[in-house]
């Protein structure tokens, strides 16, 4: 049962991706509130999959994906960017920092486990 | 297959969306005061309604992110350094953002007409545009003299598309005129209307329920419909046609079918400042580190609770105190000394316990004074400007700890009391030059804990309350005789405010009504368990002073006997405790009023037998015990017979039927089973003196 962590400030969106998720079949999703909250979670257990916001308050989602990927455990591991701007900065810096991908909000749940199948299943 | 329950998910961003909408405020509200805005507040403000956007379009609320994509954009071009930050900017974006929340409000009731919202929009973007404009007028005069000629015909074009574009509110053509914009704001469009936030434009005008785009997409195109991508294997997109791909740059080139492709068409010099321009700002976002700086400290570390789910738990906490003096209870009946001894031993232990579990479940509910009074720059600003004041509000203790569950409570009565100060209490500018004043009016709301109650105080240095005006309003409306008007102090004249019906205002504006609501102030606050009171000086001002308790939950209480009954006094109402000398009690006016004489201070005495109509062990005061009691802002002794034990208490408020018994506050289970009642000492007071009088 792969492990999925997501990190957002906001409660609406981790709700939804959370409800996503299960609805989907992933039933062991843990929130994390911002990046320092995402990063200590991620030091406690190993997530098989984390989906981030961007833009949050004390880590923003580059940072706290710069810092996972310094770490021997997360070095592979799909992560998702959750985002509004699609734009070539975006994808740009989320490549830089070792993002696997992105989601564009709004999403819908069949988006969302699409894309979460097709990196789980690689 | 999986689908979201829309309602449930919008009450979830109203309520995310009211705590941004503050910290926005607050921001703009500091702005407009100080005439400056730094980067990283720009920043927030933009990350800010970002958040409010994206969130909102998550929960198809398809016009309101559509507006907030327009200040947002806007705020993009004050980051950008596009335009620099001027002080009416400030007032402009706080009134934009009053827009904002009105069609939010109007598009969640479901309420929002489509021309009104057009109209809205475009009254928003025109004046939003006044500010591009001038900017772009200071640019040109710096310009070199051929290169703004060149840029005058583009500014002019740019005006000549806005309007083409604009005025049809978004027609189709929006997108597709971009590229006319010229080089200087053509960039930030494209990326930003045309392609990943376009879409809202689009639904706006294409679809007015403004959803379902994504099914849109599917059947237009394979590449937009899956809404995410990846930054590697470029195999994939191969086999699945998904877009994904190895380099951004790469995919550029190949023109799939991105979100941005539009933009990749079009020059590519006209992008690469932007883009530069860009990534400075992604540094700066990082240095700014977060959007919302008055909350960053809670947002770490932190998890969300249902408030409900803690009153649960309080509740057990209840119940086990409870079972707790059950238990103590019944080792009064034991015969064994040593097991008796022993068993209460540890019976204090589990008492400690069960004290130290209740603080950390007391502290769960607490959260600083500040988030109540963050919520007041914004309604005194507006105020303010209505009323064509000018004022200047402080506040102090905002680290001060509040139950969670009484501010929901306290919000409406201080926004009440504030308003009321600000339209009755301070007088006009003019007003105040002749009486020698400061033109601006000064309002300080202050919170403090002290002898374990909440107090907190709204200050105006006003014209004070007009205590013969208030009275003879009071006379008129048949709450008070004349006679008993004359013979009442100053301090309760002015309480006749929170009398019903009352006003004294010459003009009823609509910014504290028609004098409905200082009863209102009055009985909100009572149902909290606290209390108002009132002191006025005629032209330096009032002071409103609210007395709460720190909490709703459990109290410690002194048990005390009157003839056979037994009540329970809070020990915070508590001040002394003495037997008195006969010398000490004295007789006053018809002889039936008696007071304490205690070190030069007269204190009424209440016979609680007389108030409860109980059969007294004791009649003379020398006999029994008095109780100094605080009342509110004044003290009383309280005649009972006998102090029994000092305990914990679970507070259960009383039936309906019952809540209106003169001096009870409330009832609680005792260690034995039966219900004791809990003597509220404010209403006890108000009781007695009505009785002599």
């Amino acid at each position: 049962m792969p492990k999925i962590l997501i990190v957002d400030d906001s409660n609406m969106l981790r709700d939804m991706v959370k409800y996503a998720l299960n609805e989907g079949g992933y039933p062991d999703v843990t929130e994390a509130v911002d990046g320092v909250d995402g990063l200590a979670k991620a030091k406690a257990t190993v997530f098989d999959l984390i989906v981030s916001d961007i833009n949050m308050p004390n880590m923003n989602g580059f940072e706290l994906i710069a810092e996972l990927r310094k770490m021997p455990t997360y070095a592979k591991t799909p992560i998702l960017t959750l985002t509004t701007e699609k734009n070539d900065d975006m994808k740009a810096k989320g490549k830089e920092v070792g993002a696997t991908g992105w989601i564009v909000k709004p999403f819908v749940p069949e988006q969302l486990l699409k894309a979460v199948g097709i990196v789980l299943s690689r | 297959m999986a689908v979201f329950d829309i309602n449930k998910y919008r009450q979830m961003f109203l309520e995310e969306a009211e705590d941004i909408f503050e910290i926005i405020d607050n921001i703009l509200l500091e702005a407009e005061d100080a005439g400056d805005m730094d980067n990283e507040t720009i920043n927030s403000l933009f990350r800010s309604v970002h958040t409010l956007k994206g969130n909102s379009a998550s929960v198809e609320l398809s016009k309101f992110a559509a507006l907030a994509h327009e200040l947002e954009f806007f705020m993009d071009k004050l980051r950008n350094g596009k335009l620099a930050f001027e002080e009416s900017m400030a007032s402009l974006l706080i009134d934009g953002v009053d827009t904002l929340k009105h069609i939010l409000e109007l598009e969640l009731s479901d309420e929002l007409e489509h021309d009104y919202f057009m109209t809205t929009k475009e009254e928003l973007l025109y004046k939003l545009d006044n500010f591009s404009q001038d900017i772009k007028e200071i640019e040109l005069l710096n310009e070199e003299p051929s290169a703004q000629e060149s840029k005058v015909i583009e500014a002019e074009k740019e005006v000549l598309v806005r309007e083409i574009v604009e005025v049809p509110a978004f027609g189709m053509l929006f997108p597709r005129e971009s590229n006319a914009y010229g080089p200087m704001n053509g960039g930030i469009i494209d990326l930003d209307e045309d392609e990943g936030f376009g879409f809202f434009d689009e639904l706006v005008l294409v679809d007015d329920d403004g959803f379902g785009f994504f099914d849109e997409l599917e059947l237009d195109d394979v590449e937009f419909d899956e809404g995410f991508g990846f930054f590697d294997e470029p195999e994939l997109v191969d086999d699945e046609g998904f877009g994904f791909f190895d380099e951004p740059e790469l995919v550029d080139e190949d023109g799939f079918g991105f979100f941005d492709e539009p933009s990749k068409i079009e020059d590519k010099k006209v992008q690469a400042p932007l883009r530069e321009a860009k990534k400075e700002i992604d540094v700066k976002d990082n240095e700014a580190k977060d959007s919302k700086k008055f909350k960053a400290d809670s947002a770490s570390n932190s998890i969300r609770v249902d408030l409900s789910k803690i009153d649960a738990l309080m509740n057990n906490i209840g119940e086990l105190v409870i079972a707790h003096s059950m238990l103590t209870q019944y080792t009064f009946m034991m015969q064994d000394q040593k097991i008796k001894s022993e068993l209460s031993e540890r019976l204090d232990l589990l008492d400690r316990y069960i004290r130290e579990l209740q603080e950390s479940v007391m502290g769960v509910r607490m959260i600083p004074m500040e988030t109540v009074f963050s919520k007041f720059p914004k309604v005194i600003r507006d105020t303010a400007k209505k009323l064509n004041k000018k004022i200047d509000f402080r506040h102090y203790g905002d680290s001060v700890e509040i139950d969670k569950a009484m501010i929901e409570g306290l919000t409406d009565p201080l926004t009440h009391i504030v308003r009321n100060a600000m339209d009755h209490g301070i007088e006009s500018i003019d007003r105040r030059k002749k009486a020698g004043k400061s033109e601006t009016g000064t309002l300080i709301m202050s919170a403090e804990q002290a002898n374990g109650q909440m107090i907190i105080k709204i200050q105006d240095d006003g014209g004070g309350i007009n205590l013969a005006k208030v009275t003879e309003k009071a006379i008129q409306n048949g709450i008070l005789e004349e006679a008993q008007a004359a013979q009442m102090s100053k301090d309760d004249k002015a309480m006749l405010i929170f009398a019903p019906g009352l006003s004294t205002a010459e003009a009823v504006t609509d910014i504290s009504g028609r004098g409905v609501g200082m009863d209102v102030v009055m009985s909100n606050i009572k149902k909290l368990g606290g209390v108002v009171k009132v002191e006025t000086e005629e032209g330096m001002g009032s002071t409103f002073t609210i007395v709460l308790p720190l909490t709703l939950a459990i109290l410690d209480g002194l048990n005390i006997r009157v003839g056979k009954e037994q009540f329970i006094l809070p020990l915070s109402a508590i001040i002394e405790t003495l037997k008195p000398e006969e010398d000490m009690i004295k007789q006053i006016g018809d002889e039936e009023s008696e007071v304490l004489m205690l070190r030069n201070e007269f204190i009424p005495v209440i016979r609680l037998h007389t108030t409860f109509n109980i059969i007294p062990q004791n009649h003379k005061l020398s006999d029994g015990l008095l109780i100094v009691v605080r009342s509110g802002a004044k003290k009383i002794a309280l005649f009972v017979d006998e102090f029994m034990n000092q305990q914990q208490f679970v507070i259960k408020p009383l039936d309906k039927n019952f809540r209106n018994a003169q001096g009870i506050g409330g009832a609680t289970v005792r260690g034995d089973g039966t219900i004791g009642l809990i003597i509220d000492t404010m209403n006890i007071t108000q009781n007695s003196t009505r009785r002599a009088s």
